[in-house]
């Protein structure tokens, strides 16, 4: 299975739904909230490049937002 | 051929829905996704029938309602309305993906989107300081000088959210008082790190890879001033979403679709609006669910007398 880390803040809808679109797929995943951890805010602005979440690395792949087309197709499912 | 397609999914677009497939009305329903603006609401505290639910909540059971009909409903989620055109009975759709659909009548509740800025490095620096959530986005400001750009509620909201995590917030309001609840402009004023600037119309968006600052002008002075600062919020109010049949209806000079508030009917025979799109005073989401089964009641009795 993939290494999947989600970058996310608590009040986030398209986090939400990204999480909960990795549980309807039994994806397993690592989360970071930015809002209370420094170094992982840090980490995702340099990986990619911008302040939004969430962020979604897979394998070192690393997307911006929830569009379930193109996160589907980066798992392989 | 449909009897109605309705376009959009948010309360006036499954509001219209459930009538609709209860009416047996042959109805295709086309949105991107359900719930409307209020999808990323942290909390909707005046839907009646619940005292309190997240907005994703409320996009959940207008689904849920509405798909309790689905044997009475065609629904066509995850794409979108690209252009409708008049045929000599009825009118066709045409969506994003390249479905078509012909139809006699045709609802539009396609609500409003955030309005831009439209100023020199708005484009270049979306995403990287420049944020349109402070629900979302709020958090990464942390310790951070940032602007909010607009003096209206969803303004001040977002600077009392900011107000968590910021070292400094400036709000940015073109006129020469805000606009908001008096009470939440209260809280905003009395925020310690808070610096109002009336009459200040944003020129530009400052940044290299982030943002750096922004360039405003006083509208009473002409005086051009920088601020130097990390984060900027936009909350200047929304457009209405009508792209795709800007030719077939009036509209307001705000790009509202005009309806006649008794049936919800355009100046174009055939076609109906509810909700924000519409030229509706008072643009909640309680009202455009009222707005749009009136229309719905109004489409009935027009099938029945012309087809």
């Amino acid at each position: 299975m993939k290494k999947v880390t989600i970058y996310s803040t608590p009040t986030c809808v398209y986090c939400k739904m990204v999480k909960e679109f990795f549980k309807e797929n039994k994806i397993d995943y690592t989360e970071k909230d930015v809002s209370v951890d420094d170094k992982a805010r840090e980490e995702m602005v340099d990986k990619s490049h911008q302040m939004g979440v969430p962020v979604i690395d897979i394998e070192g792949e690393i997307f911006v937002g929830f569009d379930k087309d193109i996160l589907s197709n980066a798992l392989g499912i | 051929m449909y009897d109605l397609v309705i376009i959009g999914g948010g309360p006036a677009g499954v509001g219209a829905g459930v009538y609709a497939a209860r009416k047996k009305i042959k109805t295709l329903l086309i949105t991107e996704d359900f719930g409307g603006q209020s999808m990323f609401s942290p909390d909707v505290r005046n839907w009646i029938g619940s005292k309190s639910l997240t907005g994703l909540e409320l996009a959940k059971i207008l689904e849920e309602h509405l798909l309790d009909y689905k044997d009475d409903i065609d629904v066509w989620k995850g794409d979108l309305v690209k252009k409708v055109s008049k045929k000599s009975k009825g009118f066709t759709i045409t969506t994003k993906k390249g479905q078509k659909a012909e139809t006699k009548t045709i609802l539009i509740c396609s609500g409003s989107r955030r309005r831009r800025l439209s100023v020199p490095g708005e484009d270049k620096l979306d995403g990287k300081g420049l944020a349109w959530c402070a629900t979302c986005d709020a958090p990464m400001f942390k310790d951070k000088v940032v602007a909010i750009i607009g003096g209206g509620n969803a303004g001040l909201e977002a600077a009392l959210t900011l107000d968590a995590y910021a070292s400094k917030l400036y709000l940015i309001q073109r006129s020469d008082r805000l606009k908001g609840d008096a009470v939440t402009q209260e809280k905003v004023m009395k925020l310690k790190k808070m610096t109002v600037i009336f009459n200040a119309l944003t020129q530009e968006i400052l940044g290299d890879k982030f943002v750096s600052g922004l360039r405003y002008k006083d509208a009473k002075t002409g005086k051009e001033e920088t601020l130097e600062l990390e984060g900027v919020f936009v909350e200047i109010g929304s457009v209405p979403n009508i792209d795709f049949a800007k030719s077939l209806v009036d509209l307001t000079d705000w790009n509202e679709i005009v309806v006649d508030h008794k049936t919800q009917q355009s100046s174009q025979a055939g076609i109906w609006a509810a909700g924000d799109v519409s030229d509706v005073l008072y643009k909640q989401n309680n009202v455009s669910v009222g707005d749009a089964i009136k229309a719905i009641l109004n489409i009935f009795d027009y099938l029945h007398k012309n087809f």
